[in-house]
């Protein structure tokens, strides 16, 4: 039977009215087209599902939508600041800790919800966070080097002047054609 | 569509919870944080027709109490448990067992009494039944134990996988549980029936309400270890669980548990040789010989008895050899 529900979801409230059943992974993708949230194992083991619920990370495909009445959740969607990249997803590209990217939304809150608890953290401190998230490509290393160099990146405040350089080099940078040597 | 269709309840206390769970019968499940109960109905294990979710219920936080010992909520999520002072202070065993349970976000969100009241596991039953390319297993229905064809029939050896019930058994705590007719108490090793297809001696609306530790002796020692495939998050292949106390001289162990989880259907115990343990000089590489032999040790997720049983001979030793130096340490 359905009932009507508010979602608090990254600082937007959703009116929606939801069977039980629905998980908060499936309202995520399917009702509000938030797809940054991936839907992956779906019994709990990979963490690529990872969303913060009142700014602490939790598995969006075991927990029932109904369930997070009165809370606060953030997805991928909801970390980046206006237009500018999260510092620790700006880390994420800086150190090459995407690859196929399906865990990157997971791990990213998972770290995410490290750093705000410890501004800080070591690289233990690190793996420790992202345990419960999975990633077959990577080998953990960049991703646990991005968390742990996120601070430098949010204090060295050229964090926009980075983005925008990137940006630059991608948009108007000097294409070269290969010399056919004729 | 990820789960059938049910019905759901979000009492506001545990009280009403429990006559919810009397008024509907077999068909009604609690649901504390999910992580256990939520993978085991999306591949249709358990198919309850009402959820009764505890979500809206807020635990007390961890409280000693005027006779020393810790009263411990059992909604407190397995994250609170881990960084709690007091639990941290008092009973490091316990936060350290909370910590090797799985991953952070499962931390967040399952709760103590929830990890207690888990599912027993096994490779064969927790699949989906189209992937079981035969029939309901016994646990399931059916009245054969595929994985165990030539065991007796009427036997589900399934596996309990709890990291924190060993640790509360060796530390003498105590359930209360919240029925229909009011509370009870129970010592924690009685809560299961070391049977597979029922694992726990709880009524159907009965609820683990908290659990009580009474506080620990002088001398005290303990040692933990959970021997697992991944390090990070995983279910245990055996867990091991030591608790001594040292007499006065420092040598002598006056008492001593050893406790094995994830081996069998509910924790296991090597009662002859805690026995043979008390008033004695310990010599772990004696004991950890004997524990091992004596306790069956349950064939699991493809882990073999041998296998299971070296590795508790060789896990028994270090984590007595730990406990030693832990009691002396405080003497």
């Amino acid at each position: 039977m359905k009932q009507p529900l508010s979602l608090h979801i990254n600082d937007e409230i959703h009116e929606l009215n939801l069977a039980p059943n629905k998980t908060l992974l499936e309202v995520l993708r399917e009702e509000l087209d938030l797809t940054g949230t991936k839907e992956v194992c779906l019994l709990g083991s990979c963490g690529a599902c990872t969303v913060l619920v009142d700014n602490r990370p939790m598995l969006s495909c075991a927990t029932l939508a109904v369930a997070c009445k009165d809370k606060k959740i953030t997805t991928i969607e909801g970390v980046k600041d206006g237009n500018d990249l999260h510092p620790l997803q700006q880390s994420f590209v800086e150190k090459g800790a995407v690859q196929c990217g399906y865990c990157t939304p997971g791990m990213i809150l998972s770290g995410k919800a490290l750093l705000d608890e410890n501004p800080n953290p070591t690289k233990a401190e690190a793996a420790e966070a992202i345990a419960g998230n999975l990633c077959r490509c990577t080998g953990y290393a960049q991703i646990i080097d991005a968390i742990v160099s996120a601070p430098e990146i949010a204090d060295s405040k050229s964090t926009k002047t980075q983005h925008e350089t990137l940006a630059g080099t991608l948009d108007s940078g000097p294409y070269l054609m290969p010399e056919t040597g004729e | 569509m990820i789960l059938y269709d049910f019905e759901y309840e979000r009492p506001g206390s545990l009280k009403e919870a429990t006559a919810l769970l009397n008024e509907s019968g077999d068909g009604a499940r609690l649901l504390a944080g999910g992580t256990d109960l939520m993978p085991n109905m999306r591949v249709e294990v358990v198919t309850p027709s009402l959820l009764v979710s505890l979500s809206g219920i807020e635990p007390a936080a961890p409280e000693k109490r005027a006779d020393g010992s810790i009263k411990i909520d059992a909604l407190t999520k397995l994250s609170d448990l881990v960084d709690d002072e007091l639990i941290k202070s008092e009973l490091p065993m316990l936060a350290e067992a909370a910590h090797t349970v799985a991953g952070n976000q499962v931390r967040v969100m399952g709760t103590l009494g929830g990890n207690l009241c888990q599912e027993t596991r096994c490779l064969y039953y927790n699949q989906k039944h189209d992937y079981q390319f035969v029939e309901p297993c016994y646990k399931r229905g059916g009245d054969c134990c595929f994985p165990f064809p030539g065991n007796d029939h009427n036997t589900c050896w399934s596996v309990y996988m709890s990291d924190i019930a060993p640790v509360l058994i060796a530390l003498d705590a105590t359930l209360e549980i919240l029925g229909p007719d009011g509370t009870r108490e129970i010592p924690m090793a009685d809560l299961f029936t070391g049977d597979g297809l029922n694992p726990f001696t709880l009524g159907a609306a009965e609820i683990v309400q908290a659990v009580i530790v009474p506080p620990l002796p002088e001398r005290f020692g303990w040692g933990y270890h959970k021997t697992t495939v991944r390090g990070g998050l995983d279910f245990g292949t055996a867990i091991i669980v030591i608790a001594l106390q040292l007499a006065e001289d420092g040598e002598t162990c006056s008492w001593a548990k050893i406790i094995y989880g994830a081996v069998g259907q509910g924790p296991l115990r090597p009662t002859t040789t805690e026995i043979s343990m008390k008033s004695a000089v310990l010599d772990p590489p004696l004991i950890a010989v004997a524990a091992s032999q004596e306790i069956s040790p349950l064939p699991h997720h493809g882990f073999n008895k041998g296998y299971l049983r070296e590795n508790i001979r060789v896990y028994t030793e270090r984590s007595l050899v730990r406990a030693i130096a832990r009691a002396r340490d405080k003497s």
